[in-house]
């Protein structure tokens, strides 16, 4: 191929090294010649002659070095100038041939980039969520320990107890350290009231484990980790910035925290927080090693293995000391204890934790976008296609007069690679754009969002795919390959498509519509999934509801009564406000902070194994129910009458009345947990079906407690962050908020307000909500997409066909087809494609299902209602598409092709 | 009497020596000397760092050809730039030469005059 050859030498030319040397000493060698033979003319031997002429020239060397430095320089220059003037020479050769058909232009870089963007976008979310290790130093050694209690619910883990906890730091030797946290919010004193701070109270062995180093000043030691030790904090790196505008000095100086000074011992590295949460503040989480043993499971793990130790060692480790637990601390694990609960310890990878089934949802999803990329290929493919053969004459002509088939698939390269070159860049552009997005949309139950964003990994990505795509397309049209030469010397009209470039397109068009149905299939399943889960009902009324968090200082608010003096006063004063209807407060809130297992044992049962119930024990305020709009089924809620005379009532779900008394009456019932026997709580009202623990999840089981505890009975310390609701007769209620934090400033201005929303964002943010609209939008943009370019790639095609059938259709019409005839072949052509894309299509929808099932809530991946809904909509989009051409086809003038024949 | 030559005058010298048309190395060593009756000394093996810069400065060309007697040489054409440069060059040495030939010819002021 001569146009090879020719680029070979030129470029191999250039980047001779050898031919440089040579060519020097060729004109020096020149040059003393020239002197010698003078010399010898003038009567010199010809050794004198040459030892003359050296003599003249001086330093061979000298000259050697100093020009072949010259001329490397040069060499180089002129390499780059020739590469550069090619590549010029070649862009703007494409470019005008581009301009030439601008809508083929910009219709490919449209279609790509929307394609590549949205690739490119969600590459980049899996990339920061699952793929790249987690922020700290060496994170595969990292791991996560807790202890699931598989009899108490499929799914129910504890964290670890204290005295586990400093039982394995001390045996376990597959650990190099393990670290304890626990989190809070806490109140920090400013000028213009007090401010909500996420603060993390950790074990100094928690440094080590995640290679904790401070920006500033020092970090947690266990010299300030133990009890009793002075108070002190590690600022978080973001927070110093914000709050303190990264200025040194605040190191040594003292805080207001929890309303108690503090002093500020150093500043963390930037970056560095907890595994799933950002942190304000570091402190000393200043547990006792030496307390006595209880079983209460609140101390949150992260270990790191020692170096060579594998994960599966540590497990078998951390088993064989779970054992001896009962023998260690009889009274804090009997055997009976974990026998019935089925309690174990685990360890897992700590990304593993963090990240959790996520990575499934968003591998889906970039698998979704990817056949949306594939589709839009196709539909470019095809254009490419078109092009080539409506330049098919053009380049008959111009290989005819020498330009070589290499000269002609190089142009087609460079226009091709131009193409989507600016594709990438512009849907590097959209992926940016959409990363922001989402980002700024804060979706629940996406980790590590702060990690995401458009990086090196997502531009290196796009640019391989533009790339890839460009070659793919530039080199495409030669696999229709043709003899175009002979072509043209037969006759001008023989030019039409080859068989071959129709059997691609079509199947191209199948390929579209297949996957498009995969796609619709997965969108419909999930738009089902969605709306029956939200026509679940949570059981309570979201409407007009209004919910924010406070935080009582702990140094201020040290027993029942002051916290509840407070709330009583709080409550009051926001009720006394113009359209609250009623307001309350609790320790919990359904759908948002609904968790914790604690046993329950019922008066009158015995707790056997397998019915140990898995039990929320939230604490309400008087007016809770009423406020939060959660219908009583029977008897009544609290009153502060109750609370004042530290009456015994409880109020359960019906979840639970159902399981613990089924078919009794629930009322007068007792009930209490920690431990059996008299006296008991009384159940004084059951509530109705309450799902709180999510919308995809059974009807909770919860006892509700009084915010104080009877006489007698055990009940937990007072609760210091609660979650005030207010029911307000307005569609607005968050309107209310200043006249609440003015109501707070006035009744005490350490008091902080935060996570101020409404129940309905509450629902709606809420993980199997949130989750399920996250992956019903993405699918449905994917779907929305895929559709559109089907159709787009359905009509190019039909047209195409009709296009080039136009003599045949002539024919038929002058022979006496009707009208109404021909156009019923080409729909039907469509239907045929269309057809065809459909079978293959479902299969795929099956296939897909597998996958997609467990995101489902009460829908078959197969469900048999979408599944006709999505052939339907094809069937219609094959009938709209060839609309176009079908009329064309049918308003033929039969005189005219057959004049032109 | 021998000179040296200043840094920057011989690429002048060359420039105005390949006005004359493509030469190669020798002969541009040659023409000078003559010229110049052996006043300046160049030394010659200077003069082809000299012509490759000014290769690469885009002043002259470079291109393989065959002597005069019949060998293999590379000649070197002034190109339109080596033109502009030669012409800046002479035009400030003869501002420098007057300017020098001014002092030299005339009379010292006495001081206090």
């Amino acid at each position: 191929m001569r146009w090879i050859e020719d680029r070979y030498h030129a470029l191999r030319a250039l980047v001779r090294r050898g031919q440089l040397e040579t060519d020097v000493s060729d004109e020096l060698e020149f040059h003393l010649a020239m002197r010698t033979e003078e010399y010898v003319a003038r009567g010199m031997t010809p050794e004198a002659a040459r030892a003359e002429a050296l003599k003249r020239f001086g330093s061979v060397d000298a000259y050697r070095q100093e020009t072949h430095m010259i001329d490397r320089g040069l060499a180089r220059e002129v390499r780059r100038t020739e590469l550069w003037d090619m590549a010029r020479r070649e862009t703007r050769q494409a470019l005008r041939s581009l301009s030439r058909s601008p809508s083929f232009a910009w219709m490919a870089v449209l279609t790509l980039a929307l394609g590549l963007g949205a690739t490119t976008a969600l590459y980049s979310v899996v990339d920061a969520v699952v793929l790249r290790p987690l922020p700290y130093a060496a994170p595969e050694q990292l791991v996560w320990l807790d202890s699931p209690v598989p009899k108490l619910g499929p799914d129910a883990k504890w964290d670890l107890s204290e005295a586990g906890f400093h039982h394995f730091a001390r045996e376990a030797r597959a650990f190099a350290s393990l670290g304890a946290f626990d989190q809070y919010n806490g109140s920090l004193a400013a000028d213009d009231g007090a401010t909500r701070v996420d603060v993390a109270t950790v074990s100094a062995g928690m440094m080590d484990v995640l290679r904790a180093r401070p920006a500033l000043g020092r970090l947690i030691t266990p010299d300030v980790d133990t009890p009793g030790s002075p108070r002190v904090v590690v600022l978080g790196h973001d927070f110093w910035v914000r709050r303190y505008g990264a200025d040194p000095r605040v190191v040594g100086t003292s805080i207001r925290l929890d309303d108690e000074p503090t002093e500020v011992i150093g500043v963390m590295a930037p970056g560095l927080h907890l595994p799933d949460d950002t942190v304000d503040l570091w402190a000393p989480l200043r547990m006792d090693p030496t307390s006595p043993p209880v079983n209460s499971h609140w101390v949150r793990t992260v270990g790191r293995l020692r170096e060579g130790f594998t994960v599966e060692q540590a497990q078998a480790e951390l088993t064989g000391l779970t054992g001896r637990l009962p023998e260690l601390f009889p009274r804090a694990y009997q055997e009976s204890f974990i026998r019935e609960t089925g309690f174990t310890t685990r360890v897992m990878p700590l990304a593993r934790h963090v990240v959790g089934d996520v990575g499934r949802v968003l591998w889906i999803l970039l698998g979704s976008v990817a056949l949306v990329l594939l589709i839009a290929c196709a539909n470019v493919a095809n254009l490419f296609l078109v092009r080539a053969e409506a330049r098919r004459r053009e380049l008959a002509v111009r290989s005819a007069l020498g330009a070589g088939r290499g000269d002609l698939a190089w142009h087609a390269l460079t226009e091709s690679l131009l193409l989507c070159g600016v594709a990438g860049a512009l849907g590097l552009l959209l992926a940016h754009g959409a990363l922001r997005l989402l980002v700024s949309l804060e979706p629940t139950g996406l980790p590590r969002l702060r990690e995401v964003g458009l990086g090196w990994h997502g531009v290196l990505f796009a640019s391989g795919l533009a790339l890839l795509a460009g070659g793919v397309f530039g080199l495409f049209p030669l696999l229709t390959g043709n003899k175009d030469l002979a072509r043209l010397r037969e006759s001008g009209r023989g030019l039409t498509a080859s068989r071959r470039s129709n059997l691609v397109r079509g199947g191209m068009v199948v390929g579209q519509v297949g996957l498009a149905v995969v796609l619709l299939a997965a969108a419909g399943v999930m738009l089902r999934s969605y709306w029956t889960l939200h026509r679940v009902d949570p059981g309570l009324d979201a409407r007009n509801v209004l919910t924010f968090d406070i935080v009582l200082p702990r140094t201020r608010y040290t027993n029942y009564d002051e916290v509840n003096r407070f709330h009583r006063e709080m409550l009051a004063r926001i009720e006394a406000l113009p359209g609250v209807t009623s307001a309350s407060v609790s320790t919990h809130l359904p759908l948002r902070r609904f968790g914790g297992c604690a046993a329950m044992a019922a008066e009158g049962q015995s707790t056997e194994p397998n019915k140990q119930p898995c039990v929320t024990s939230p604490g309400a305020a008087p007016g809770y129910f009423k406020a939060l709009g959660i219908p009583l089924v029977q008897g009544r809620e609290f009153t502060w009458d109750d609370l004042e005379q530290k009456a015994d009532g409880v109020l359960v779900t019906k979840a639970l009345a159902e399981r613990l008394w089924p078919g009794q009456d629930a009322l007068g019932k007792g009930i209490r947990g920690n431990g059996l026997g008299p006296p008991y709580y009384r159940v004084i009202g059951v509530t109705g079906p309450l799902r709180a623990q999510g919308l995809d999840k059974p009807p909770s089981e919860a006892v509700f407690f009084p915010l104080a505890p009877a006489e007698g009975l055990p009940l937990w310390g007072p609760r210091r962050s609660p979650t005030v609701v207010v029911r307000t007769a307005t569609s607005r209620p968050e309107l209310l908020t200043p006249d609440i934090r003015r109501i707070l400033a006035e009744l005490d201005d350490t008091v902080p307000m935060a996570n101020v929303e409404t129940m309905e964002r509450v629902v709606a943010k809420s993980p199997s909500v949130a989750r399920a609209s996250f992956t019903l939008f993405l699918l449905g943009i994917s779907g929305g997409m895929a559709l559109l370019l089907s159709a787009v790639g359905l009509y190019g095609v039909i047209a195409f066909i009709v296009g080039q059938r136009r003599g045949e259709l002539g024919i038929r019409l002058a022979l006496g087809a009707r009208a109404a005839q021909v156009a019923g072949m080409v729909v039907l052509q469509s239907l045929r494609f269309t057809g065809l894309g459909i079978v293959l299509g479902l299969l795929g929808a099956l296939a897909m299902g597998q996958v997609l099932g467990a995101l489902l809530f009460e829908v078959s991946a197969a469900d048999p209602l979408v599944l006709a809904g999505v052939c339907g909509l094809l069937v219609t989009l094959a009938v709209l598409a060839s609309y176009g051409p079908a009329r064309r086809a049918s308003r033929v003038d039969p005189a005219e092709v057959l004049r032109s024949e | 009497m021998q000179v040296d030559l200043l840094q920057g005058t011989l690429d002048m010298l060359i420039l105005k020596t390949l006005t004359g048309g493509p030469m190669h190395g020798y002969a541009v060593a040659s023409w000078l000397q003559r010229t110049t009756d052996d006043a300046l000394c160049v030394e010659e093996g200077s003069l082809y760092p000299a012509l490759h810069r000014m290769t690469r400065r885009g002043w002259v060309k470079a291109d393989w050809g065959v002597s005069e007697n019949n060998r293999r040489a590379k000649f070197y054409t002034l190109t339109a730039e080596g033109r502009r440069q030669l012409k800046e060059e002479s035009s400030s040495w003869e501002r420098l030469t007057q300017a020098v030939a001014k002092v030299l010819h005339a009379q010292p002021a006495t001081q206090g005059a």
